[in-house]
């Protein structure tokens, strides 16, 4: 089959590596990245086809442009606690507590984490989500333009969550940001990411990275809440490495009615490692959401489980994976995946996907349940038969289904943000 | 006993008049309930006795509304308005309560948010119940229905055992206080303690503005619920009625006898149909 994808890309890493003052390793790394891009061909997805995929992106802006309410009120409320904003992939505001300053902890905006704590960066940047691993990956590797770092010295334990908002606005066209948080040995954070696009512009391409790093004993929790607005079509990668006895905690909400494919993937690379990834998704208009969360035990006692809640409206089409795979000598390794996928609207489709892969033949337990229905009638009358009226009791009903995952989300600025968001999209 | 603070008869209404009348329930096109015929006047309490399938749950089930029983025929009403021309929860706020046999799990939705949502449901617009006196006073419902206060913010019913199921649906009959109260099997699963708190809950809302009909297998209930009349249901409708003595012989005696006097080989709706 004839390649159709159109690559017409309006900046170059070139430009970025001048315009940020970047190092030679960057400037190699983004070069690199580069190449790789231009030469790998567009991914073959199952149920989702980017034949006609464009790959424009860009030009970057040189100022942040004037802020989205939503995401003006979201940092309004954020006041006083720890988050890097970035608007079109300009650093508009960077806030440390000096509490976590004092601890060692730090938090910035990635290109001047570049220029002021180069080793750590160098150390880890692109070592969990590689350049050479597909398409998107080497474009956000070549491209990334506005992003974070965050670095837990060993031992400190972060009781305060750290936050990243990343907006992009009407004028943007798509964008690549990237974020990268190291947790380094017995330490303990919260991160929480908040991305908003308003949604112009269908030609172009957003493209997030996002890697965690928990090592030895760390324990993080990660959230990360997405709305992707009808217009760029939305890849994104984020990945977790989890050493020995660490654990990553993924939680993380995606509404809107854009075009994304989405990776979400624990490495439980050390033995005794454990991650859960709890994701709810919210499909509206034509939203066509490709979702695979995934999660790789190669260390022994492994443990993982993945609970993925759906609910899709209007014509929204979702295909949410839940995949694990045991690699031999996982020993003892333990794993679970439970998908439901909630049909609101009768053109809306959905397919829950579980995928389980095992190579070692000595794991504890390995289950899976996977569910596509409607909102459960006996339970919409149970309601009804104590006096609620039946719009309210489905509202109860599916606010029940995501609610559980809402609260897991480890800061209460950016959940009460997404209950609201959630109730606009319930009401509408 | 604590005292519900909410005062009885807040309707500030008479006493319910329930009226059934030559009621057809069908269910997957198979007709259940066959021409039963029933009324209920404010303070008195009803007991529908009978073998199993006979019809007693569909009665009950297709009295609240509930979507998968046709009405094929007959009347319901309360105090002269139609309530088969009413929604579910139209019925539930004109004052009807079903205790449900098998109520439904709803995860995420936790009882304390279920059963405010719906109090304030039936209280109306405007009237709504200040949060703090609605937690009190579950709390104290709750601490006399010797329910965990840990069941409050517990999910609806997820992960509830039978027991617990039947003690909820309980909590939530004096929460709301209905005055048309249809308890379907609410003895099951029970044991002796739990049976007598129910018991309890049910003879503290006796009233004249409160009518109750109670369905049980047991005359075991009806030793801490005293009836003012029996009713056996047999083949879909009503075959006899009487007093508490009712109860007590059928208990002592089983169903053979009535069936033999009035000449019924299979009680249940499988076969005459």
């Amino acid at each position: 089959m004839a390649e159709q994808t159109t690559t017409i890309v309006s900046v170059t890493a070139e430009a970025l590596s001048v315009r940020y003052v970047e190092p030679d390793w960057l400037r190699k790394m983004r070069a690199g990245a580069w190449e790789i891009f231009q030469a790998a061909p567009s991914p073959k997805l199952e149920k989702t086809d980017l034949r006609d995929r464009s790959w424009d992106i860009g030009p970057y802006a040189d100022e942040p442009g004037s802020p989205s309410e939503e995401a003006e009120a979201l940092v309004g409320e954020l006041a006083g606690q720890a988050y890097v904003h970035v608007r079109n992939g300009v650093a508009v505001a960077v806030h440390l507590p000096e509490a976590l300053a004092a601890q060692g902890v730090v938090m910035t905006d990635l290109h001047t984490a570049v220029r002021d704590h180069a080793d750590l960066v160098k150390a880890h940047l692109g070592t969990v989500v590689k350049p050479d691993e597909g398409k998107w990956a080497a474009l956000n590797a070549a491209l990334w333009h506005g992003g974070i770092f965050v670095y837990v010295p060993r031992n400190v334990v972060v009781d305060t969550p750290v936050h990243f908002v990343y907006e992009e606005t009407g004028q943007a066209a798509g964008g690549a940001p990237r974020a990268l948080v190291v947790a380094d040995e017995h330490s303990a954070l919260s991160y929480v990411e908040v991305f908003l696009t308003a949604g112009s512009q269908p030609d172009k391409v957003h493209t997030g990275v996002t890697e965690v790093i928990a090592k030895t004993g760390a324990k993080v929790t990660a959230a990360a809440v997405g709305g992707y607005r009808k217009g760029p079509a939305n890849f994104s990668v984020r990945r977790a490495h989890i050493g020995n006895d660490a654990s990553v905690d993924w939680v993380f909400a995606d509404i809107g009615d854009g075009f994304s494919v989405v990776l979400l993937e624990s490495d439980l690379a050390g033995d005794g490692s454990a991650s859960t990834v709890q994701g709810i998704g919210i499909g509206t208009g034509r939203q066509h959401l490709d979702l695979t969360a995934s999660v790789l035990h190669h260390g022994r006692y492994s443990t993982s489980d993945i609970q993925l809640h759906g609910a899709m409206k209007d014509r929204a089409n979702a295909i949410y994976r839940s995949s694990t795979h045991i690699f031999k000598g996982a020993v003892g390794a333990g794993s679970e995946q439970h998908d439901r996928m909630l049909m609101l609207d009768k053109r809306a489709r959905a397919d829950a996907i579980p995928m389980l892969l095992i190579d070692e033949n000595d794991v504890q337990r390995c289950g899976h349940a996977a569910s596509v229905g409607r909102i459960d009638q006996n339970q919409v009358y149970y309601l009804m038969s104590r006096g609620i009226p039946r719009s309210e009791a489905t509202k109860m009903i599916i606010w029940g289904y995501l609610e559980p995952t809402v609260q897991r989300i480890p800061s209460e600025v950016v959940r009460t943000h997404l209950v609201r968001r959630i109730d606009r999209e319930l009401e509408a | 006993m604590q005292e519900n603070t909410l005062g009885k008869g807040w309707y500030g209404m008479a006493g319910p008049l329930f009226h059934i009348e030559d009621l057809h329930v069908s269910v997957e096109d198979k007709e259940i309930v066959r021409g039963l015929n029933l009324t209920l006047k404010g303070g008195e309490i009803h007991a529908i006795m009978g073998p199993n399938g006979t019809g007693k749950s569909t009665l009950a089930s297709a009295l609240m509304g509930h979507p998968a029983y046709e009405i094929i025929g007959g009347k319901v009403t309360l105090d002269g308005e139609d309530v088969l021309e009413m929604s579910v929860d139209e019925r539930a706020r004109k004052g009807m309560f079903l205790a449900m046999q098998y109520p439904a799990e709803v995860p995420g939705v936790s009882n304390a948010n279920f059963i405010r949502t719906a109090l304030n449901a039936r209280l109306g617009e405007g009237n709504e119940i200040p949060v703090m006196k609605f937690h009190r006073e579950l709390q104290a419902q709750m601490k006399r229905l010797n329910i965990d206060p840990v069941f409050a913010e517990r999910y609806l019913n997820e992960g509830f055992s039978g027991g617990e199921k039947k003690r909820n649906e309980i909590l939530q009959m004096v929460m709301l206080k209905p005055r048309v109260v249809i308890l379907d099997e609410i003895d099951s699963g029970l044991d002796i303690d739990a049976l007598k708190i129910v018991a309890e809950a049910v003879n503290s809302m006796r009233s004249p503005e409160v009518t109750f009909l109670i369905i049980t297998h047991y005359q075991r209930l009806l030793q801490y619920i005293v009836p003012d009349f029996v009713h056996v249901m047999m083949q879909g409708r009503i075959v006899r009625s009487g007093g508490r003595e009712l109860a007590e012989r059928l208990e002592a005696e089983g169903y053979d006898w009535l069936k033999h006097e009035l000449g019924i080989e299979d009680e249940t709706v499988g076969v005459q149909a």
